[in-house]
């Protein structure tokens, strides 16, 4: 079963708080979780997002679409990466997901990927 | 071709002794057969033909290890005079325990088993499960490095094993199949394949081992089930629920096939809970029309079910079979006794069904609730619509 796990906040604001040691160690984080999901088989996909301050925001207001400089949501909710990993079950993907908190200490979202065949 | 990998395989692992560079090496034949022969042209031998370039591709990998004797010795053996080999049915069951062992995890034995026993290759795996290729190859790798630190060998397993082992396989091989049955969205013609692979492996299962009835139940099952596939979806990919579905479409020589399966087994063996699965697909399969459905039937079979292999998803069924021949009253009764289960706790399905025995029962309120909250605890998009529609209607 595939999962989306989802990290928030602001890459930019995380590295001018935490300074170059912290900058240094989360790329060697990161560079070592991408190759320990390549190698267990798990990863499907994964993705950086451009800082919030780079997005625009559509909005459809008096009957037009209407785009605005910056992100939909306030920058600690706003969007900033996702794996999507393919694993057994959600025990495992929460096991990743800690993997990356531990790290990152902004909180994670971890959400199933609608991929289960119906029912019927 | 597909037929074929796994017996070259068999052949290929009984002379080297080594499973996990025996599968790659007929892997690689597989992908050059499949490049090759439609330009080519088919050769006259194909199974001559896999197995020599299987061997030398193996010769070939062996020939950069650091154990001279070793080599030497495999060398020898591989060079032994093709022609004389005979197929033994043996070698592909045992290629079926080996994918298929406990140590591996289920995503892990389904990828190894259709690869090595399916014959398909890493990137038709691949897409039938909608991963990058490198996650599928990835994922074999470590499955057959798993099986070999397990210590497991290619040999048949131990008798007091072998039931278990073979209920293993047929679960995996159910898991393929349900895997194609998600084949409603997009121009997905891979997953639909699964189907047809599971189906065919199943075959091959009961050829393998004609004297399980289980085996025979499993196919049953399958093919009982396939039948409705054509009516079963629309050609946006909605779901069409059982009562609904325009019965002319079912295949109806599956039908023939699946009820005949049963006949041979039912009463003969020991009854297992696929066969019984199948007994109950069998019914609503024959049945003229939705109208006509035999609940009694469907009841009494679900009421054994439940003493072979109880659980709380048969209790499930047995509830909406208790509602059809009872009345939805008494088929909630028996919901209420799954709400206290905690593996139902997570579970759309009881809300789904829930709902629609409310809607039955005249209780629109409580139903529209119902299906929402199933809407939002299906996984999967379809079911997902459906069941938001349903509750739509009722509002």
């Amino acid at each position: 079963m595939k999962y989306m796990i989802m990290t928030f906040g602001s890459a930019e604001a995380g590295l001018a708080a935490m300074g170059r040691e912290w900058m240094l160690e989360m790329i060697e984080f990161m560079h070592r979780l991408d190759k320990d999901l390549r190698e267990s088989g798990e990863l499907v996909d994964e993705h950086g997002l451009a800082d919030g301050s780079q997005a625009k925001t559509v909005r459809f207001q008096n009957g037009i679409p209407v785009p605005t400089d910056g992100p939909f949501a306030e920058s600690k909710e706003s969007l900033v990466g996702y794996w999507i990993v393919d694993v057994e079950n959600e025990e495992r993907a929460i096991e990743i997901a800690s993997r990356i908190v531990a790290f990152v200490k902004n909180p994670i979202e971890v959400r199933r990927v609608m991929d289960a065949p119906p029912d019927f | 071709m597909r037929e074929l990998a796994p017996q070259v395989l068999g052949t290929l692992v009984r002379r080297s002794g080594q499973f996990d560079a025996a599968e790659d090496a007929v892997q690689e034949a597989v992908l050059a057969a499949a490049r090759q022969w439609p330009a080519e042209g088919t050769p006259d031998n194909p199974r001559s033909w896999l197995l020599t370039v299987a061997s030398r591709r193996l010769v070939d990998q062996q020939r950069s290890e650091t154990a001279r004797r070793r080599r030497e010795e495999s060398a020898a053996n591989l060079e032994l005079p093709l022609k004389s080999e005979t197929v033994s049915r043996d070698d592909t069951l045992t290629l079926l325990f080996l994918c298929c062992h406990p140590s591996l995890s289920a995503p892990s034995q389904l990828a190894l088993t259709l690869r090595a026993v399916g014959g398909l290759t890493t990137a038709e795996i691949a897409r039938a499960f909608l991963v990058p290729e490198a996650t599928m190859a990835q994922r074999i790798s470590r499955a057959k490095e798993r099986i070999r630190s397990a210590g497991a060998t290619f040999a048949m397993p131990p008798p007091d094993e072998r039931h278990e082992r073979l209920r293993v396989v047929m679960h995996v091989l159910y898991l393929v199949f349900n895997e194609g049955y998600a084949a409603s969205s997009g121009p997905d013609l891979n997953r639909g394949d699964l189907t047809i692979e599971a189906i065919r492996l199943a075959r091959m299962l009961r050829q393998l081992v004609p004297e399980e009835g289980e085996a025979a139940g499993l196919l049953a099952l399958m093919l009982l089930t396939d039948a409705r596939r054509a009516a079963r979806s629309t050609a946006d990919g909605s779901i069409v629920p059982l009562e609904d579905q325009r019965r002319n479409l079912w295949n109806k020589d599956q039908i023939r096939e699946g009820v005949a399966l049963l006949t041979q087994t039912l009463g003969k063996v020991p009854v297992g809970p696929y066969q019984l699965q199948a007994a109950i697909a069998a019914v609503h399969d024959e049945a003229p029309s939705a109208e006509e459905t035999d609940w009694s039937q469907i009841l009494a079979l679900y009421e054994v079910l439940e003493r072979v292999s109880p659980g709380p998803v048969v209790t499930l069924n047995r509830a909406v079979a208790v509602a059809m021949v009872n009345g939805p009253l008494a088929g909630l009764a028996v919901l209420g006794t799954l709400d206290g289960d905690e593996r139902m706790a997570h579970n759309h399905r009881l809300e789904a069904v829930r709902a629609h025995l409310l809607e039955r029962a005249g209780e629109l309120g409580a139903a529209r609730e119902s299906y929402r909250k199933a809407a939002r605890m299906t996984a999967s998009i379809p079911e997902q619509r459906y069941l938001a529609l349903k509750a739509a209607r009722l509002a």
